[in-house]
């Protein structure tokens, strides 16, 4: 076989392996194991509301699409027909209850649901922001 | 943002002399969908707070970009990167009114058509909006449906050049949000 054709089917073999790694590892990259990565900021969960409530636009500039640990006593627990919401309370408004609201990661809503109010739990996850009236963390796990 | 929170407020308190009935929740739900020839995108979003005055139509809801969640990471990362620009436009809200509210009986179970008006304001942009769809009063809940079209290049969110055919130019919206009762 000639050096040039050699080199060509060479060429040719690493394209493909590289296509197929972009695609792969990068196009195709499927969401991360958001119980694994490790948080950004460790806070009470009360200050962490607190500072969003204060300076929304700061807030929004530290947290929004970070990975926090938040630790506080337990409000309460929502359940929709997917989704289990760990809420900690710290204000009333029009809506009623405001706070911080953790959607859990699927895994972990029956563990979820069997947690008692007024416990005190440790729980990660992404902050998404503040709707005015509560602060969203989505893709939550429960740390022991 | 404090603004939203007082128009919200001001809709759920105008209420003349009828006791007012408003309805929330906090945790509606919001679907879009791009269909094109090389792939299908679809997002949702479990968090959105909605909110209805039944005496006066008033319909208004909001939802933070940023809780949209895609099959593929890459997608949401261009989605709150490049396209919605979520660190400056964190937010989408609606602010309307339930146009023939007056057709809707409120104290009987059932599903009727609803005509909602109003402007939805995404990426900094907001463009007045006319769809239909329906509620449902069920257990003394209200659950409003609807599916409809926009264009993107109506919210000035432009595609690059590389991926023109990998998304839709007009992006179809389902929203369902059940609101309870709340007594204030």
């Amino acid at each position: 076989m000639k050096l040039w054709l050699k080199i060509l089917i060479g060429l040719m073999i690493a394209g493909i392996i590289a296509g197929f790694l972009v695609y792969k590892f990068l196009i195709n990259k499927h969401q991360p194991d958001y119980e694994k990565l490790k948080p950004e900021y460790s806070l009470d969960a009360g200050a962490f509301y607190r500072e969003f409530k204060v300076n929304p636009d700061n807030a929004h500039k530290l947290y929004n699409g970070k990975m926090v640990q938040l630790s506080g006593k337990l409000s309460k627990i929502e359940n929709t027909d997917s989704l289990a919401i760990a809420v900690f309370v710290f204000n009333q408004g029009l809506f009623g209850d405001e706070g911080v609201r953790c959607t859990v990661l699927k895994k972990f809503n029956a563990e979820v649901k069997k947690l008692k109010p007024d416990g005190i739990i440790r729980i990660k996850g992404v902050c998404s922001g503040f709707t005015g009236t509560d602060v969203i963390v989505e893709h939550c796990s429960l740390i022991y | 943002m404090n603004r939203l929170v007082f128009i919200i407020a001001m809709v759920l308190m105008i209420s003349v002399q009828v006791p007012a009935q408003k309805y929330v929740t906090k945790n509606g739900y919001i679907r879009f969908y791009s269909q094109s020839a090389i792939e299908n995108i679809e997002a949702m979003n479990r968090q959105v707070n909605a909110a209805l005055n039944t005496n006066t139509g008033d319909f208004v809801f909001k939802v933070l970009m940023r809780s949209f969640t895609f099959q593929k990471a890459m997608m949401q990362e261009h989605f709150n990167e490049n396209y919605v620009e979520s660190d400056k436009y964190p937010d989408g809200t609606f602010i309307g009114k339930i146009s023939n509210i007056r057709e809707i009986n409120f104290s009987k179970d059932g599903i009727y058509p609803a005509t909602v008006e109003g402007n939805l304001t995404l990426h900094g942009v907001t463009k007045p909006v006319k769809e239909t769809g329906t509620l449902e009063v069920k257990n003394a809940m209200v659950t409003g449906k609807s599916k409809f079209n926009i264009l993107l290049s109506d919210y000035r969110i432009s595609i690059p050049n590389t991926l023109v055919n990998n998304i839709s130019k007009t992006i179809e919206i389902t929203v369902e949000v059940t609101m309870n009762k709340i007594t204030n």
